[in-house]
């Protein structure tokens, strides 16, 4: 198969994991390797500890939006924004997920089970990545940096090649804060995960 | 540092930029003096970015007290010739709507730019209005940009437009312009900015009273005619592609993107003519007429309301020209345009049998909770949510929650429910001037931010005191206005560009204008806070009068990030397991989302959300949350305000 003329990526999670940050990196080092980006971000009060959506669209693009079921890529910083967005997942799409849970700070709120969001995820597609990133980044040294481990599982599952490459996202977060601890989050994302 | 700045980076160079901040560098190129504006989602950032720059280029930047007084100030400055440009959410433009207008009447010395963030879809804002119809009903020609990199260029048009006509321009983006990241082209910044002039008095001009006003509608008409004229000559903003087929396509702003996309993927490219339109009002005539020549159909894609679409109508029917047209027929009119809604519009058109992708659907279903949004851990309005509905429960009286717009508004949602109308900036104490005098057995609560109140919360004050509207007025004071990502305002004491400014009081201001009773209480403080809103709240009753009391605690969204980059401690607190009882008061009657729940119902604090204000001790019926670790003293600081 060749490479596609675009990549739809679907970065989705809690307000306040980062995710902005995740995406522009990402959009940042596609732009360093001559791969057009776009990134849709929705701002505001979405920002406080709501469902965010960030939509990345990488090569032939015009639109910033990903259209709905057109997501070739879902990543997920939490597993009940991962079953929230899967039903915009392509057939055959990959899912990449952070391995944890956060309980909405709603009254008397039901929070499904890990087994039972993985089953959920698993009728949308069989290629799922778990990554348990807020273990990594705390030995890392930080549970902040967790974004940054899910960008190197996302990066170390190849499904970019073509479009961004590692040493481009490496260029660019060694220029964000807390370079040294971001990267080695990176670092460790890149191969500890799991296909499940 | 200035160099090291990613808006001052030098001609030529690529950068991923988001709308916001392309508009903000275009207006650089621009050569602009003078720019004020009031925060609001998505428009924000233009002012954020260039408050940074600003004192390296010689630029006044401002956050005005709002959207009127920024758009006066920009009326002033450009009165001088000085380059000037006003940044607001749509919603803002009706608040400026007043100087918007007459702008339009006397036209402008320096080049004007109003900057209209519009937001389809209502991601953070009460209504979609479509603001180009400000253009139409003012006279004010409209641009609109597809993508961030023609934001920047267009913009620097805009102010040499302007200024060449002697006009302003409306420019107006939208949530998925301003709030989209895309590469942007650096062009040549210029060696000078004028940032200041000289006002040359002309009253005929300058002063719109009846005798002057009349002559001015004249020459608005006239001027208008010759911006028709120049319209289409805004090329390659306005240009046509591939003419000469039988279906044209007119697409305005953003819609071009998403039809561009729409024919490449249908593979229908050079088929169809497409006329990319980036001056909405007016339109474009000779590249429309020219579409509409060889063409038997025409769809116009737009976001919104049928702005290019009527006027599309009102054009062919002019010169005689019978042919389809379909317009919101095809793209919907409710919310903002997907590639979905625009390759259907684009398949339909052309006869297409297309199967436009679409969510999928699963097997087994799955009950996901809600995840809306929620006040952050550390929240100083959660602690006076929480002691307000205790201060209501005390007075046994029925409340009627006149709300606002900020943080607070999330006061709206369980286990809370203290917004009962929510309508625009500073209606809630401006509704409760209302129901002051039409409510028998309740009584209004207004609850408004700091911000809001300066806004245009501190007018209806002054009513509720010269109409005597007795009411409870609730101020919220972070100290920034927050929700917009804590810019600052006249009670921060720092100004846009970060200099010292005066601070101005909340209570000094309410004292000032005849509130006979104002206070002050901690809102971390739920017995006290309770104690200052019950107290209110029968001063309210017995002497029909209006009450005023402010809730006092920094932003703890600003706190945490402070006390991290300082690296000041922050006290930590622990659920002692044996004492909790699971009642869930910590985590479903105050719904701090640091509190996390075990299965067995009982409370943990999460160590990295937590931001140690403690009020969730307090809150405890059975006292199982302690205090593990003090703060430095520098972190208590900081909260104070």
């Amino acid at each position: 198969m060749g490479k596609p003329e675009r990549l739809n990526i679907l970065v989705v999670g809690v307000g306040g994991q980062g995710l902005i940050t995740m995406s522009n990196t990402l959009a940042r080092a596609a732009l360093l390797d001559g791969t057009k980006a776009l990134v849709a971000e929705t701002h505001g009060l979405s920002q406080r500890g709501g469902s965010v959506e960030v939509h990345v669209r990488l090569g032939d693009v015009y639109a910033p939006l990903i259209p709905e079921g057109g997501a070739d890529v879902i990543v997920a910083l939490e597993l009940i924004e991962a079953a929230r967005a899967a039903n915009n997942l392509k057939n055959n799409g990959t899912i990449v997920a952070n391995d944890r849970i956060i309980r909405p700070a709603v009254p008397n709120v039901e929070v499904p089970e890990r087994e039972e969001l993985l089953e959920y995820l698993k009728q949308f597609t069989k290629t799922i990545y778990l990554v348990d990133a807020y273990d990594i980044a705390s030995k890392v040294g930080s549970t902040l940096s967790q974004n940054m481990v899910v960008l190197g599982t996302l990066m170390g599952t190849g499904l970019l090649e073509g479009f961004v490459s590692i040493k481009a996202v490496e260029k660019i977060i060694s220029t964000l804060r807390r370079a040294e601890l971001n990267l080695e989050a990176f670092r460790r994302g890149l191969t500890d995960f799991q296909r499940i | 540092m200035a160099s090291k700045h990613k808006l001052l980076a030098p001609s030529g160079t690529t950068r991923l930029l988001m709308g916001n901040e392309a508009i903000a560098r275009g207006a650089i190129e621009a050569g602009v003096g003078f720019v004020a504006g009031y925060p609001g989602t998505p428009s924000t950032e233009i002012i954020e970015t260039l408050a940074t720059v600003a004192k390296d280029l010689g630029i006044h930047v401002e956050w005005s007290t709002n959207e009127k007084v920024a758009l006066e100030a920009v009326y002033g400055a450009q009165l001088t010739g000085v380059r000037s440009m006003a940044t607001m959410k749509h919603v803002g433009l009706n608040v400026a709507a007043d100087p918007f207008m007459t702008l339009a009447y006397t036209g402008v010395i320096g080049g004007t730019v109003v900057v209209s963030a519009d937001d389809p879809n209502m991601w953070s804002s009460q209504n979609e209005q479509d603001n180009r119809y400000f253009g139409l009903k003012a006279y004010v020609p409209v641009f609109e940009p597809s993508e961030p990199g023609e934001a920047k260029e267009l913009v620097k048009l805009a102010f040499q437009f302007s200024e060449e006509v002697g006009h302003p321009v409306l420019f107006r983006s939208t949530t998925r312009i301003s709030h989209v990241r895309g590469p942007v082209v650096f062009g040549e910044t210029p060696k000078n900015i004028t940032n200041k002039g000289v006002f040359k008095k002309h009253p005929e001009r300058f002063t719109v009273i009846p005798a002057h006003a009349r002559k001015l509608r004249g020459e608005l008409i006239e001027r208008w005619e010759t911006i028709k004229e120049k319209i289409p000559k805004l090329e390659p903003f306005n240009r046509i592609e591939n003419p000469g087929h039988k279906t044209a396509i007119l697409a305005s702003g953003l819609a071009y993107a998403y039809t561009k996309e729409s024919l490449r993927m249908l593979g229908i490219e050079n088929k169809v003519t497409l006329v990319k339109i980036a001056t909405p009002v007016p339109v474009p005539e000779e590249q429309i007429l020219q579409a509409a020549e060889n063409a038997e159909k025409i769809l116009i894609v737009e976001e919104l309301e049928p702005v290019v679409e009527m006027q599309v109508k009102n054009l062919l029917y002019n010169v005689d020209k019978t042919i389809e047209i379909h317009g919101k027929d095809y793209v919907p009119l409710i919310g903002e345009l997907t590639l979905n809604k625009v390759l259907n519009g684009v398949a339909r058109i052309v006869d297409l049998k297309f199967s436009v992708p679409s969510k999928r659907f699963s097997n087994t279903t799955i009950k996901l909770p809600p995840r809306p949004p929620a006040m952050c851990p550390g929240c100083p309005h959660r602690g006076t949510f929480y002691s307000l509905r205790r201060a209501v429960n005390k007075a046994r009286v029925k409340p009627v929650y006149s709300g606002d717009i900020g943080c607070y508004s999330l006061g709206v949602l369980p286990p809370f429910r203290e917004q009962d109308t929510i309508i625009e900036m500073g209606g809630s104490i401006g509704l409760a001037n209302g129901f002051a005098h039409t409510l028998e057995k309740q009584v209004p609560i207004a609850i408004i931010g700091d911000s809001t109140f300066f806004h245009s919360g501190v007018t209806g004050l002054i009513n509720a005191v010269y109409n005597s509207a007795p009411q409870l007025i609730i101020v919220l004071d972070n100290r920034v206005t927050a929700m917009t990502g804590e810019q600052p305002n006249p009670g921060t004491g720092i100004n846009a560009v970060g200099d010292p400014a005066p601070l101005i009081k909340i209570e000094d201001i309410a004292k000032a204008v005849g509130v006979e009773y104002v206070d002050v209480f901690d809102p971390f403080e739920i017995k006290d806070g309770t104690d200052a809103m019950y107290k209110a709240l029968k001063y309210v009753l017995e002497n029909k009068k209006p009450a005023l009391v402010i809730a006092k605690r920094a932003c703890a969204l600003e706190i945490d990030r402070v006390a991290k980059r300082k690296g000041v401690e922050t006290p930590m607190y622990q659920v002692i397991s044996e004492k909790c009882t699971a009642c869930g008061v910590c985590y479903n009657a105050f719904t701090c989302p640091a509190i996390m729940v075990e299965e067995d119902g009982k409370a943990v604090i999460d160590e990295s959300l937590c931001t140690g204000c403690g009020v969730c001790a307090e809150v405890c019926p059975f006292d199982a949350i302690i205090k593990t670790r003090d703060g430095d003293p520098e972190w208590y600081e900081l909260w104070n305000i």
